[in-house]
C-alpha cells in the first residue's frame, strides 16, 4: 500500500521554477542556507531559454540608469511603480557584469565590449545579446553556477498546493512526475518563480509549460493577483505556430511591410517607427489586417532581405532557423510571415520590491511576480534583466528573514498532501467526464479572440461568461487513464485548473478597467484615465469569490504625461 | 499519415507499438502529432516537451531511426530524412509490422534507460555537468572581460548547443559503453578550455581526457551528423584528443 505513507522534506527555503529568477534567488541563498528548487521540467527546459533579443543594460558612454528608467517608465505608460524602475535601472550593469563573468557568451563589438543593439522603446542602443539566442545563453550559464555552488533541485516535480499556517506560508506539496507520489515539503520561505502564463492563450510565443501554475497557487492561499488585464501581444509572431521572431530582427532594421507593399508603421509612430514600444507596433499590426490590407487578411510581413545574408547570419541566426524549418521561409530570399500573439505577462502576485507578498515568508520573482516594474507595458530586453536583478535582490530578503522566521510544523504540510493526494487519486479513478484537452482548446480561443489587442465590455463580459462555464465544466474532468507514472495528462490537468483562474482574473481586469493603458486597449474607452486608473488593480481569492480593488502606483522620480514616439 | 509509436508502460525496454491515426494539417511536426494523440487518442502516452520551436531540448526521439527533435522535425519531410549515421543494433532493429511507406515510426532516444513509452532516463547525460564541472570557476569583480569577435568565434559553435542529448542517442560508443561520457559534455568541456576569458583551461581538457571521456571516442562522428544546432562535437573531441 504505497499510497498511504507520504514523505516529508525539510529546506529553509523552497524555489518554485528553475527559471532565471528561480536559479539566481537560489545561487544567492545557497552558501548559508538549505535550498532546493522544485521544477516541473528540467532547469535547461525552462522558457527562460527561449528569450532571442537582449538583456538591457545603461553601459554605453553616453547612456545612464536614469534615461533607461525613464524609458521603462514611459514604455509602461506610467504604470510602473518608479521605485522598482530604479532599482531595475541602477543594478543592470552589475547584472550583466556578474553574468559575462560566469561565462555567458555575449556578443561584441570590434574593440571587445559587449555589443548592445537598439530595441523598441528606448531612446539609446542599450540591449545587450548573445546574437538572438540571450536567453538560452544566460540559463546555460547561470544553471552552471546554481551547480557549481550545490543548489539542490527536484527536476520534474510537479508542485500542488502552497500550505499557509496562520498569516505564514509553512511548506508547499508536490508530487513526483516519474513516480506520481505526492510529498510534502516543508520550509520557512516559499519563493514563487514559475514564469508567466501565456498559455492561457492560443496563440502565445509562450513554452507548452508556461501555465502560470505559480500565480495561481499562491492565489489560491490568499496572496493578491496583480494588474492581471495587462497581457503583452508580441507584434512579431510567426504565422501558424506563434513562435517569437524576437524584436532584435527590428533592432537591426528589420521592415515591417503590409500587402500592399507598405512600410506602415509611419501612420503609428512616425519617429520611432518599427522600433516603437510593443503594445503600439501590436496594434498597428492588428489594425493592417483588420483593414484589409494584411496578407490573405491574416498576417504581414518582416523583412529582412535588405539586411543582406551576412548580418542575418551573425545577428540573427536563431530567427533564421526557425523560419525556415517553421515556415519554410529563409529571410535572406523572402519575408517572414508574422502577427501579434500573446507574449509576456505584466501581471502577476502582487508582491514589493523584495518580492515579498502580504503573506508572510511567501516571495515572488520574475515574470511570475508584479513588483511592478512593467507597469501596462513592458520594454523589450528588460524581463531577462527582471529575473537577474530581482532573483538577487529576493535572495538578499530572503537571507535577512530566515534567522527570525518561524520552524514549520510539518504537519502543516503533511495534512495538506493527504488532501492533495485524494484529490488526484478522484481524477485518476474516474472513468467518464469532461475532455480536459477541449477545456483548454476553447479557453484559448475565448481569450485570443474577446481578451485580445482590442477590447470592449460586450466581448469581455461573454469572455467571463465563458470562463465560468469552463470552470463548472472542469469540476467534472478526468484524466482518462489511471498510470501514476509520468503522467502528463494528469499534469495538464493541474494546469488547466491553474489557468482557469488566472482566465477569470485576467477578464475581470479587463472589464473593470475603462481606460487604454499600454498593453490594454479598449475601444470602448479608447483614452488613458489618469485621474481614474493611474492605479494598480488588485484580484484576491475570498472563499469561493473573487475581490477586486484598486491601489495607488509609486510614482516620484518622473511626472506623468502624455505617451507618444 | 500514422503514426507508429514505440511504448513501455514500466519503462526497461519497449513492450509494444501502438499504431495512431493523425489528422494532418499544413506545417505539423511531429511534436503536433504526439499532442494530437495525447489530447484525442490516448492520453496514457508519455513524451517530454517544453518550448515547441527547437531551443530547449526537451523532445528528443528516434524519428524513423533518425534521432531528431519531435518540434522541430515536419509530418511531410520526414521520409526525405537522411543522416546517413554508422548503425548500431538500436538503429537498425526494424519493428514487425512497420510500413515506412505510410508510417512515422517514433521511438525513445536511443541508449538510455526507458523510464516510460518516449521518456528516458537521462541522469548519466547530466551528471557529467557536476563530474566534470563543467563551469566557469568565476571570480567576483567589477568589470566585465574584453573579448574580441574572433576569439568569441572561437567558441560559439559550442556555446549553442541545448543540451538535448541528440548526439548521446545516436553515438555507438555510448551504445556498447554506459561508462562514457559522451559528445555533448566532451563539447562543453572544449567550449570553456577555447574561451578567452576562461584563465584556468587546462582543467577541462584534463577532465576531458579522463579515462571516461575523450579517449573512448572512435571519431565516428555520429553526433556531427546529428547535432539539430550544428555544434559538431566530434571536432571538438578530436582536438582534444590531439593535446
Amino acid at each position: 500500500m504505497r499510497w498511504l505513507k507520504i514523505t516529508l522534506h525539510e529546506h529553509d527555503v523552497l524555489v518554485v521554477g528553475s527559471g532565471l529568477a528561480g536559479l539566481r534567488v537560489a545561487i544567492q541563498l545557497a552558501k548559508d542556507f538549505d535550498v532546493a528548487i522544485l521544477t516541473k521540467v528540467h532547469p535547461l527546459r525552462s522558457h527562460s531559454v527561449a528569450a532571442q533579443g537582449g538583456i538591457n543594460a545603461s553601459l554605453g558612454t553616453g547612456d545612464s540608469w536614469e534615461q533607461h528608467a525613464f524609458d521603462t517608465v514611459k514604455g509602461s505608460d506610467y504604470l510602473a511603480d518608479q521605485d522598482v524602475v530604479e532599482i531595475l535601472a541602477k543594478e543592470a550593469p552589475r547584472a550583466i557584469i556578474e553574468n559575462e563573468r560566469w561565462g555567458t557568451a555575449f556578443s561584441r563589438t570590434e574593440d571587445g565590449k559587449i555589443a548592445q543593439r537598439p530595441f523598441g522603446g528606448a531612446m539609446f542602443p542599450r540591449t545587450c545579446y548573445a546574437a538572438d539566442r540571450t536567453g538560452h545563453n544566460l540559463l546555460h550559464t547561470t544553471f552552471e553556477q546554481a551547480l557549481r555552488v550545490g543548489v539542490k533541485f527536484y527536476n520534474e516535480w510537479f508542485v500542488t498546493s502552497l500550505v499557509r499556517d496562520g498569516d505564514h506560508v509553512c511548506g508547499l506539496t508536490a508530487f513526483d512526475i516519474s513516480t506520481g507520489d505526492v510529498h510534502s515539503f516543508a520550509g520557512k520561505a516559499v519563493v514563487i518563480a514559475t514564469g508567466g502564463f501565456g498559455r492561457v492563450y492560443s496563440h502565445s510565443t509562450n513554452a507548452v509549460i508556461n501555465t502560470g501554475d505559480g500565480c495561481a497557487l499562491a492565489f489560491r492561499i490568499g496572496a493578491p493577483l496583480k494588474d492581471m488585464e495587462f497581457i503583452q501581444f508580441h507584434p512579431t509572431t510567426l504565422f501558424g505556430s506563434s513562435i517569437l521572431m524576437s524584436e532584435g530582427a527590428r533592432g537591426e532594421g528589420g521592415y515591417l511591410v503590409n500587402a500592399l507593399g507598405e512600410r506602415f508603421m509611419d501612420k503609428y509612430a512616425p519617429e520611432k517607427m518599427e522600433l516603437a514600444p510593443r503594445d503600439i507596433v501590436a496594434r498597428a499590426i492588428k489594425t493592417e489586417i483588420n483593414e484589409g490590407r494584411g496578407i490573405d487578411d491574416q498576417y504581414i510581413h518582416l523583412d529582412l532581405r535588405h539586411l543582406g545574408k551576412d548580418k542575418i547570419l551573425e545577428r540573427l541566426p536563431g530567427i533564421r532557423e526557425i523560419s525556415i524549418y517553421f515556415a519554410g521561409v529563409d529571410p535572406i530570399d523572402e519575408p517572414i510571415p508574422i502577427r501579434p500573439g500573446q507574449h509576456y505577462s505584466m501581471g502577476g502576485i502582487h508582491c514589493d520590491k523584495n518580492g515579498m507578498t502580504p503573506i508572510e515568508g511567501l516571495y515572488a520573482v520574475g515574470e511570475a511576480a508584479c513588483m511592478s516594474v512593467h507597469g501596462a507595458n513592458r520594454l523589450g530586453g528588460n524581463s531577462l534583466l527582471e529575473t537577474l536583478v530581482f532573483g538577487r535582490i529576493v535572495g538578499q530578503r530572503i537571507a535577512e528573514y530566515l534567522p527570525n522566521a518561524q520552524r514549520p510544523s510539518s504537519t502543516c504540510v503533511e495534512d495538506e498532501a493527504f488532501k492533495i493526494r485524494h484529490k488526484l487519486q478522484e481524477w485518476l479513478l474516474k472513468d467518464k467526464g469532461e475532455n480536459p484537452s477541449e477545456i483548454r482548446e476553447v479557453m484559448g480561443e475565448t481569450m485570443d479572440r474577446l481578451v485580445g489587442v482590442f477590447r470592449k465590455e460586450s466581448d469581455l463580459k461573454a469572455a467571463l461568461t465563458m470562463i465560468r462555464e469552463l470552470k463548472e465544466r472542469f469540476k467534472n474532468v478526468f484524466a482518462g487513464h489511471s498510470d501514476k507514472r509520468f503522467n502528463y495528462s494528469l499534469i495538464r490537468i493541474l494546469e488547466l485548473e491553474n489557468m482557469l483562474d488566472l482566465a477569470e482574473s485576467i477578464a475581470m481586469g479587463a472589464l473593470m478597467r475603462r481606460e487604454s493603458r499600454g498593453a490594454h486597449w479598449r475601444l470602448d474607452y479608447p483614452e488613458r484615465d489618469d485621474e481614474n486608473f493611474l492605479k494598480h488593480s488588485l484580484f484576491t481569492k475570498v472563499e469561493d469569490y473573487v475581490k477586486t480593488e484598486i491601489i495607488p502606483v509609486n510614482l516620484g522620480m518622473f511626472d506623468v504625461k502624455e505617451r507618444t514616439y | 499519415m500514422k503514426l507508429r509509436v514505440a511504448r513501455s508502460r514500466e519503462g526497461g525496454e519497449i513492450t509494444h507499438y501502438d499504431l495512431y491515426k493523425i489528422e494532418t494539417k499544413k506545417g505539423m511536426t511531429v511534436l503536433d502529432a504526439l499532442f494530437q494523440i495525447q489530447d484525442k487518442m490516448d492520453p496514457s502516452l508519455s513524451f517530454r516537451y517544453s518550448c515547441r520551436g527547437a531551443v530547449c531540448g526537451s523532445c528528443s526521439m528516434l524519428i524513423n531511426k533518425e534521432p531528431r527533435l519531435a518540434c522541430r522535425t515536419q509530418l511531410s519531410e520526414v521520409q526525405k530524412e537522411d543522416m546517413k549515421l554508422k548503425i548500431f543494433p538500436t538503429l537498425s532493429d526494424i519493428p514487425q509490422g512497420w510500413n515506412p511507406e505510410q508510417e512515422i515510426l517514433i521511438e525513445p532516444l536511443p541508449n538510455m534507460p526507458i523510464l516510460k513509452d518516449l521518456v528516458v532516463d537521462m541522469s548519466r547525460f547530466y551528471d557529467a555537468l557536476v563530474s566534470m564541472e563543467l563551469w566557469v570557476d568565476s571570480i567576483e569583480g567589477d568589470e566585465y572581460h574584453l573579448q574580441s569577435i574572433e576569439e568569441r568565434k572561437k567558441i560559439e559553435r559550442y556555446v549553442n548547443c541545448i543540451l538535448c542529448a541528440i548526439c548521446y542517442g545516436s553515438c555507438p560508443v555510448n551504445a556498447i559503453n554506459q561508462e562514457y561520457i559522451g559528445p555533448a559534455a566532451l563539447a562543453k568541456a572544449f567550449r570553456f578550455s577555447e574561451d578567452s576569458r576562461v584563465t584556468n583551461s587546462s582543467r577541462y581538457i584534463e577532465a576531458a581526457k579522463s579515462a571516461k571521456g575523450a579517449p573512448l571516442c572512435d571519431l565516428i562522428m555520429n553526433c556531427v551528423k546529428s547535432c539539430p544546432k550544428g555544434v559538431g562535437p566530434g571536432g571538438a573531441i578530436r582536438q582534444i584528443k590531439s593535446r
